[in-house]
């Protein structure tokens, strides 16, 4: 500073008073002020914290994981075009997929039992879920934590500790197994997943909008109805989404309690694998696999919800 | 002061950091002196918390240096450098207790057993924990927190603490509180402390001295007291407290004593005003007037004296707002504008309180008081 | 309405809701587990099914030497493949919470997870087998004259299992790491940390649940596996899966396998007791109500 600056004091208040109030400023410290003032700038998360790189260990590590997962996708699919049956290439061919589509009336009879079964039993369980995780989250009751445990214990239990403890229980009852045996089954273990995925969205929700709601003169079904349900109704989707897609892959449950003429896809996949392999499955795959992205393309605002719940 | 100065001087030479198109900091030149209570003030986005991770270590300039003591430490990581950072959401470790997040710099080093519960304690009873150490972070309210963050970036005994922030969760009135322990703290160590804040009253009353950035770009730097009476551009004079600010045209200017009286033509007051100024002004320049609102008389009837230096203006209050200790009064002048008033109650007798919504009144300030603050070209 | 009708009224209703849910659970769930625990105590029958005779039958016939040998095997196997899992998971789960395109990677992991898992084997089979695309690669680049004998041995079944079950893992370490307050990280550097003390004395602790969560999704569905030892696994690549499915299909030994069940369950359930345990104790420390302080927060 090339002036010195007033200094506050009343001994030289007085003198201070003639004075003008100017100090220069260097040169270099002035710097025009843009006009209007900047919006706050935030910066984005893989930025924002320590030295975290690009090409990084575990940058590299989620790539060669995701080329792992991939890889034997990418075999199936390259030979479902390959002309022979074997793995030698011999050339490109639709031929698999010309049997696929016009020659393998078993497999998408197969194919429409599964897809029975997983919307009937996503929707049943969606719903009963979705009601359960509203009631054990609004309200205080006894058997809440009895619920709690045992809508966790399918979900971490071997598939084939549920598959055989169904199988023993349809045979004990005397339920026939088929398609309905295979719908109970399937709801069953789809279960937890929507309640676990519709209380976690409840968890988020503020419940003085409830009381809000209420102020404001709604009813409690209005309440239920107008304010809950729209709000959990990424939870419920997502759950939908995961009972499906769950149904439709499970293949050891259902191998217990199926019976005749309730073949799933899956189970014709086994067949098919164990009792001769036909490059069809080749075909198949990249269909189910291109019938998955468009799922996940589609809901790909739930699949955080969805990772959160697996 | 009497401090024991025993920071380090840290200088800041044209440091550039661009994120995509958005220019977080343009050629920023910043010198810290050892010991120095600084300050970075600005608004959300201006650049100032950039500046102190590039310092930290967590983020690198795209051009410039930054020296450490005269050494440059941007090739150094983090841990490598001699600064500690006091963060805005405290960073405390969740999984550790009060005393272990404080001896966590420490464990580190391997500072035998003895020698870390010591030094452990030592700095808990600076930061008035004693009580606290066997708390998770989640049980202490936010000054506490706060503190605890303070005494585990004090631990390693670094030559310059980087504050980010750090009063920014807590509530007004526990802010003030921490601000003043802050300072004390300051004066205790003796190490240079930069701290960053939007908040223009807390760094005017601890810092040596303040950088006023806005948008990348520092305004000024200088102490509280020159960056309040003499703003260097009009986004300072806004920034820091309040103030009346119009463009001027410059009508005359006459030596007058050891200075210069300034006439100057404010369109939005529809009239000519004076102004002392150091600098003899060319007829015809454009500038910006400034004059803070405290330093503003409301009288509700003609003042007697009216000497040749004092401006004058007539209006009516459109909204008094009474705040105990003072009033602030938003004034119409009859052409209209709208000027700011702080009048304080210093007496019980004085004029003010009485003033009343839609009353007349009469404003007015000496020349002395106002203050050209930018020459703007063209 | 008093507070006393309301919350009787609510109660009320908090059942109607949950009750579904619950009679679905009990009857199709839990009720069939017990079956399986009484089973255990019964004869076999002839033809598969029980005889209503109290035995510890089942029980010794557990303690057979082969049976052992699986079980340890199993053991062995769930253990080894969890922790590579694992191990490979947590810089995957990582480096997707500090991505900027979370969803896009997200995608990536469920889209093969989400696929047939038999199709998923399947390709496992088609890549490793004699005739299988590795043998056939090599082969035609002239780097082996034989087939490597790379399936229907253990190292197939780890590969395989590991493939299988790492989404399990990546999932809920990425929704805890995404959680995370990446700051923890800067503040531990500026302290003095190196980057993987860094990661090892503040992120790993703070991320216990998730690392948690991730061991149980795959331990236990390993340790139940069935379908990936039966199909690429050999002879001595057994596990208890197979065993108990054997019991069922071809032995009918119902009560054997009802208590082969019943270990594992009991296995399953202290893990999950111990994951809620140390989950819900993460989470009363995290989230614990701050003390009321006095306005000048403590300052004398």
């Amino acid at each position: 500073m090339s002036t010195s600056p007033k200094v506050k004091s009343a001994a030289v208040a007085a003198k201070l008073k003639k004075q003008p109030k100017k100090m220069r400023l260097e040169p270099s410290r002035l710097v025009e002020a843009p006009k209007g003032t900047p919006g706050p700038y935030k910066l984005p998360k893989n930025q924002m914290f320590q030295d975290h790189r690009k090409f990084g260990f575990s940058n590299i590590m989620l790539v060669l994981v995701i080329a792992f997962l991939f890889m034997p996708l990418f075999v199936v699919v390259t030979y479902s075009f390959n002309a022979s049956r074997g793995m030698r290439w011999t050339g490109f061919s639709l031929e698999w997929y010309y049997k696929l589509f016009f020659d393998s009336k078993e497999l998408w009879r197969a194919f429409a039992n599964s897809f029975v079964i997983a919307i009937t039993s996503s929707i049943v369980a969606t719903f009963l879920g979705s009601l359960s995780a509203i009631g054990i989250k609004w309200y205080k009751f006894k058997s809440r934590s009895y619920i709690q445990v045992v809508s966790f214990l399918p979900m971490v239990l071997p598939e084939v500790i549920i598959g055989i403890s169904m199988l023993i229980f349809f045979t004990a009852v005397k339920i026939p197994l088929g398609m309905f045996s295979i719908f109970v089954a399937h709801t069953t273990f789809n279960l937890p997943f929507v309640f676990l995925l519709v209380s976690a969205r409840l968890e988020e929700f503020d419940f003085s909008v409830i009381e809000a709601a209420r102020d404001l003169g709604a009813t409690e079904r209005q309440t239920l109805m107008k304010v809950i349900v729209p709000s959990i109704m990424p939870g419920v989707m997502s759950g939908l989404l995961m009972a499906i897609t769950m149904s439709l892959e499970d293949f050891v449950i259902t191998f217990f309690v199926s019976g005749p003429g309730s073949t799933t896809l899956p189970l014709y996949v086994y067949s098919m694998i164990r009792y001769g392999v036909s490059p069809v499955i080749n075909a198949l795959s990249l269909v189910l696999i291109l019938g998955i992205m468009l799922l996940a393309l589609g809901f790909r605002r739930f699949l955080k919800t969805i990772a959160a719940s697996s | 002061m009497g401090k024991r100065l025993k920071g380090f001087d840290v200088t800041v030479k044209d440091v550039s950091r661009a994120y995509g198109n958005f220019k977080a900091l343009d050629d920023v030149s910043i010198e810290i002196r050892k010991g120095e209570f600084f300050s970075l003030l600005g608004p959300s986005g201006c650049g100032k918390t950039t500046l102190l991770r590039i310092i930290a270590g967590f983020d690198s300039p795209d051009n410039g240096v930054v020296l450490l003591d005269g050494k440059d430490i941007l090739p150094l990581p983090p841990d490598k450098r001699q600064v500690n950072t006091v963060f805005q959401s405290y960073a405390l470790f969740p999984h550790l207790s009060v005393y272990e997040n404080v001896a966590f710099p420490l464990r580190l080093r391997k500072v035998p057993a003895g020698k870390l519960d010591a030094k452990v304690r030592d700095y808990l009873h600076l930061v008035q924990l004693d009580n606290h150490m066997d708390k998770k972070p989640s049980m202490l309210s936010g000054g506490q927190k706060q503190r605890v963050a303070i005494a585990r970036a004090l631990i390693n005994e670094p030559s310059v603490l980087l504050l980010d922030e750090p009063l920014s969760a807590l509530d007004a009135k526990l802010r003030q509180n921490l601000l003043v322990e802050l300072d004390h703290l300051h004066d205790q160590i003796g190490i240079t402390f930069i701290y960053v804040t939007h908040d223009q009253s807390e760094a005017l009353s601890v810092s040596d001295r303040i950088a006023v950035m806005n948008q990348g770009k520092v305004l000024q730097i200088g102490t509280p007291y020159e960056i309040y009476e003499s703003p260097a551009t009009d986004f300072v004079a806004r920034f820091i407290g309040e103030t009346n600010l119009f463009p001027a045209v410059v009508k005359q200017c006459d030596p007058y004593e050891d200075y210069y009286m300034t006439t100057l033509d404010i369109p939005a007051l529809g009239t000519e005003i004076k102004v002392t100024d150091y600098d003899n002004l060319a007829v015809g320049q454009h500038v910006s007037f400034t004059v803070r609102p405290e330093k503003l008389k409301i009288t509700g009837h003609q003042p007697t004296r009216v000497g040749k230096d004092i401006n004058l203006f007539r209006g009516i209050v459109e909204e008094p707002i009474y705040s105990g200790f003072q009033s602030k009064y938003y004034v119409s002048l009859e052409n209209g504008t709208v000027i700011k008033v702080i009048q304080q109650h210093a007496n019980y007798m004085d004029e003010g309180p009485d003033i009343d919504w839609k009353d007349q009144v009469f404003v007015s300030w000496s020349a002395e008081d106002g203050y050209i603050v930018e020459v703007v070209d063209s | 309405m008093n507070s006393h009708m309301q919350e009787k009224r609510g109660r009320r209703l908090g059942i109607t809701y949950s009750a579904p849910m619950g009679l679905w659970l009990t009857f199709f769930f839990l009720v069939p587990l017990c079956i399986i625990i009484l089973y255990s105590f019964l004869k076999k029958g002839l033809y598969g099914g029980v005889e209503w005779e109290f035995t510890l039958t089942a029980y010794r016939q557990m303690l057979n030497p082969n049976f052992m040998r699986v079980f340890l095997r199993t053991l062995w196997v769930a253990a080894l493949s969890t922790v590579i899992t694992i191990t490979l998971a947590l810089p995957c789960g990582y480096a997707m919470a500090r991505s900027r395109h979370q969803v896009m990677w997200l995608a990536l992991v469920i889209i093969p997870f989400w696929t047939n898992s038999l199709i998923r084997i399947y390709a496992w089979i088609a890549i490793l087998s004699s005739e299988g695309f590795v043998n056939e690669a090599l082969k035609a680049l002239g780097v082996i004259g034989e087939s490597l004998p790379l399936i229907y041995n253990q190292g197939a079944v780890i590969t395989v299992l590991i493939y299988m079950y790492i989404p399990f893992a990546i999932l809920p370490l990425f929704t805890t790491i995404d959680k995370f307050d990446f700051q923890l990280l800067e503040a531990a550097r500026d302290l003095g940390a190196s980057k993987p003390e860094s990661i090892f004395k503040v992120l790993i602790p703070n991320i216990r649940s998730g690392i948690i969560t991730a061991v149980i999704f795959t331990f236990i569905p390993i340790f139940g596996a069935y379908t990936v030892p039966l199909l690429v696994g050999g002879k001595d690549s057994y596990m208890i899966g197979n065993i108990i499915v054997d019991q069922v299909t071809k032995t009918r030994n119902w009560p054997l396998a009802s208590a082969f069940s019943l270990v594992i369950t009991v296995v399953s359930t202290i893990g999950v007791i111990w994951m809620m345990t140390s989950t819900a104790s993460e989470r009363a420390r995290l989230k614990a109500p701050a003390q009321v302080v006095d306005a000048n927060g403590g300052i004398s």
